[in-house]
């Protein structure tokens, strides 16, 4: 066990912003918090790392209880921040040596490690660069390179795709499978679904500091009453067909809301052919047909009753 | 570790041209601005010889006696006066020009004209009436027993001035000096700027760098000590380079007690730096927010000091005195005035005990608010 989470509260003044949240996670696994702005990501992360107090609860890390001081156990995560955390005055190589230094005492491993991390994030063009001088997508890859050169084994990101352009997005991605592929446990925080979706074995969905639901995506997936999801853009559908469609077997329900028609079925259940000879039968004209299977976003619809984005 | 930190921590400072600015160029530039306006405060206390006249009619010539004291006091570097010897109707003339700052009729008693009252008009009467009463002291000793003229004669001659303006270390009196000791004092104070950087960048809930340097695997004690050691080296260099720049180039005149003037300003330097730090660890607010509070202090500080007039140090001193002890400005500026002035060392080791408490004070509030580890928000 990497990461064991029991029973976490902290509250700020009357605001409970995390309620008893409790999670553990096994080495070697990329594990996804996912929730909506404010849902407490940051304040558990922040919890985990011993920087805020919190009113209850235990945490273990590598299976020692986790204290400011236990240098130990800091010296085997990696933290890539929220906010981009480096020094304007000093240059991208700089800015990374100095935090590994923070870890690695030796001058001639650290060199070899940071060489590695500023090859890792593609920075090598821009190592005599100062941060004010790269874009938001090479400051928060120089933001990653500072927290992952010492090589750690547990590596903590919270939210490191915020306002970073797809290019650089999915090097990001791609990099921190990279990392787990080469034997680092992830926790990686997001409010972007697709991400999480994309590189986690395990997600945690949690909401008002509370835990809303755990799994792989699948397992979410499976844990929710929704099946396909069809949408047909038409123009002219009648109340009438729409009632008719409602009838139509498997399926839960239908909504035609500007100028889109979504028909939402029962899960096990596969209605687009159906949908389709309905369509023809009643000759409705449309103009683009489209299948969906269901999405974490319709997991945290489903379970808590609002959108994940909200 | 030391070394990693405080090699860097220099590099970071140093590229802080806001920091570096403010606690080196502000000081250098109003350093050349005070020279360029107060070079010429000391020549207007030099004592420039007062233009007069004295009619030339009959008496006057045959006055041996007017016509020698004027004569004394009218030559040499040091004169008294520019004496011209004109007609009436030139003297006259020459006064409603302004030529002259009044003239001297050699009646009995002698006639002094003048247009106005004034400084010089005053210093005039003064010799014209000090003159006379010799004049008529002489006369009296003559009639009445002269026997005693020659003591009369003696006394006269032995004139003493009993009241000489010296210092005790032998010092040339200087009134420029206090603004420039003012505006040390201010640039040592202005280490604040950096001891608020410090402190940003070791509070978690501040700064993000902050949060990751709490993250890594080193004491953040320590760590705050060993980048706050390259911040009292690099401010206390500028401060040299200040002290440099004053001395040598200004020629600000600091006395002969050189190894005490480097220990009173190193002595400030980390009294600022211990004072900002002390305002970043006590303000909850951003970091602009931190450095206006600290500017707004240190120039309240400085003002009282008397930087701005000196005349507001002597209020103070008048009115609130004590408030010049809890002022480390002013313990600063005289700190360097008893330097220079006083050959005794007492007021000067008041000013540096009272002001290494305040440092011992600032440090540990600091140090109590700092040692915490964990935050209750972020």
């Amino acid at each position: 066990m990497i990461v064991r989470v029991r029973d976490l509260v902290k509250r700020y003044g009357d605001i409970l912003a995390l309620d008893h949240l409790s999670f553990s996670i096994e080495e070697g696994e990329i594990f996804g918090l996912l929730g909506p702005n404010g849902s407490g990501k940051t304040t558990a992360i922040n919890c985990i790392l011993s920087l805020l107090k919190y009113d209850k609860g235990e945490i273990e890390i590598f299976g020692q209880p986790m204290r400011p001081d236990a240098y130990d156990i800091k010296r085997n995560i990696g933290i890539v921040m929220q906010n981009v955390a480096v020094y304007n005055e000093l240059t991208v190589y700089q800015n990374i040596d100095y935090f590994c230094g923070l870890y690695v005492k030796d001058k001639n491993t650290r060199k070899k490690l940071v060489d590695e991390a500023v090859e890792f994030t593609g920075l090598g063009e821009y190592i005599r660069f100062y941060p004010k001088k790269l874009s938001g997508g090479l400051l928060r890859r120089l933001n990653i390179a500072c927290g992952i050169a010492h090589k750690p084994k547990l590596i903590i990101l919270d939210e490191p795709t915020v306002a970073v352009d797809p290019q650089s997005r999915n090097r990001i991605l791609e990099g921190i499978l990279e990392l787990n592929r080469h034997g680092a446990t992830i926790i990686y925080t997001s409010h972007y679904m697709d991400e999480v979706e994309r590189i986690c074995s395990r997600i945690m969905i949690i909401d008002r500091g509370r835990e809303i639901a755990t799994g792989t995506s699948d397992e979410l997936k499976a844990m929710i009453s929704l099946g396909e999801k069809i949408t047909v853009e038409s123009y002219s559908i009648t109340e009438a067909q729409i009632s008719a469609i409602r009838e139509l077997h498997g399926i839960t329900s239908v909504e035609y809301k500007d100028n889109k028609l979504i028909i939402k079925s029962e899960k096990g259940t596969n209605n687009l052919e159906t949908v389709l000879d309905f369509i023809r039968k009643e000759n409705i004209h449309f103009g683009r047909i489209y299948s969906e299977m269901p999405t974490l976003n319709d997991v945290f619809l489903e379970i808590t009753g609002k959108e994940l984005r909200d | 570790m030391f070394i990693h930190v405080f090699a860097y921590r220099m590099k970071i400072l140093l590229h802080h041209r806001e920091t570096i600015f403010w606690t080196m160029f502000f000081p250098l530039i109003l350093a050349t601005f005070f020279n360029m306006a107060l070079s010429n405060l000391g020549s207007t206390e030099k004592f420039s010889p007062i233009d007069i006249a004295v009619v030339d009619n009959e008496q006057y010539r045959q006055n041996a006696n007017l016509r020698l004291t004027l004569a004394e006091v009218s030559e040499g570097d040091d004169r008294l006066f520019n004496l011209s010897v004109v007609s009436a109707e030139e003297a006259d003339k020459m006064l409603k020009n302004n030529k002259i700052d009044g003239y001297i009729v050699a009646e009995r008693p002698i006639k002094l004209v003048v247009n106005k009252s004034g400084l010089n008009q005053s210093i005039i009467k003064s010799f014209a009436d000090n003159y006379m009463h010799t004049v008529s002291a002489t006369e009296n000793i003559l009639a009445r027993d002269p026997s005693k003229i020659q003591n009369h004669i003696s006394s006269i001659e032995d004139r003493v001035n009993y009241i000489r303006d010296v210092s005790s270390s032998g010092a040339e009196p200087n009134t420029v000096l206090a603004y420039f000791y003012s505006l040390l004092a201010m640039a040592c104070l202005y280490g604040g700027f950096i001891g608020v950087r410090e402190i940003s960048d070791i509070q978690a809930d501040i700064s993000p760098v902050a949060a990751r340097v709490n993250i890594a695997p080193v004491h953040k004690l320590k760590t705050f000590l060993y980048s706050s050691m390259a911040s009292v080296t690099i401010h206390i260099a500028e401060m040299m380079i200040l002290l440099a720049y004053l001395i040598f180039v200004l020629k600000v005149d600091f006395g002969t007690k050189t190894a005490l003037v480097l220990l009173t300003t190193v002595i400030g330097s980390i009294a600022g730096f211990s004072f900002g730090s002390f305002i970043s660890a006590v303000t909850k607010k951003s970091e602009g927010f931190k450095v206006a509070v600290l500017l707004s202090i240190t120039m309240a500080c400085c003002f009282l000091a008397g930087m701005m007039s000196q005349d507001v140090k002597y209020i103070i001193l008048k009115n609130a005195p004590a408030l010049l002890y809890v002022n480390p400005a002013n313990l600063l500026t005289d700190a360097f005035f008893s330097l220079y002035y006083y050959d005794t060392y007492t007021k000067f080791l008041t000013n540096i005990t009272i002001l290494t408490g305040f440092i011992v004070v600032f440090c540990t509030v600091t140090y109590l608010i700092i040692r915490r580890r964990k935050y209750a928000s972020i």
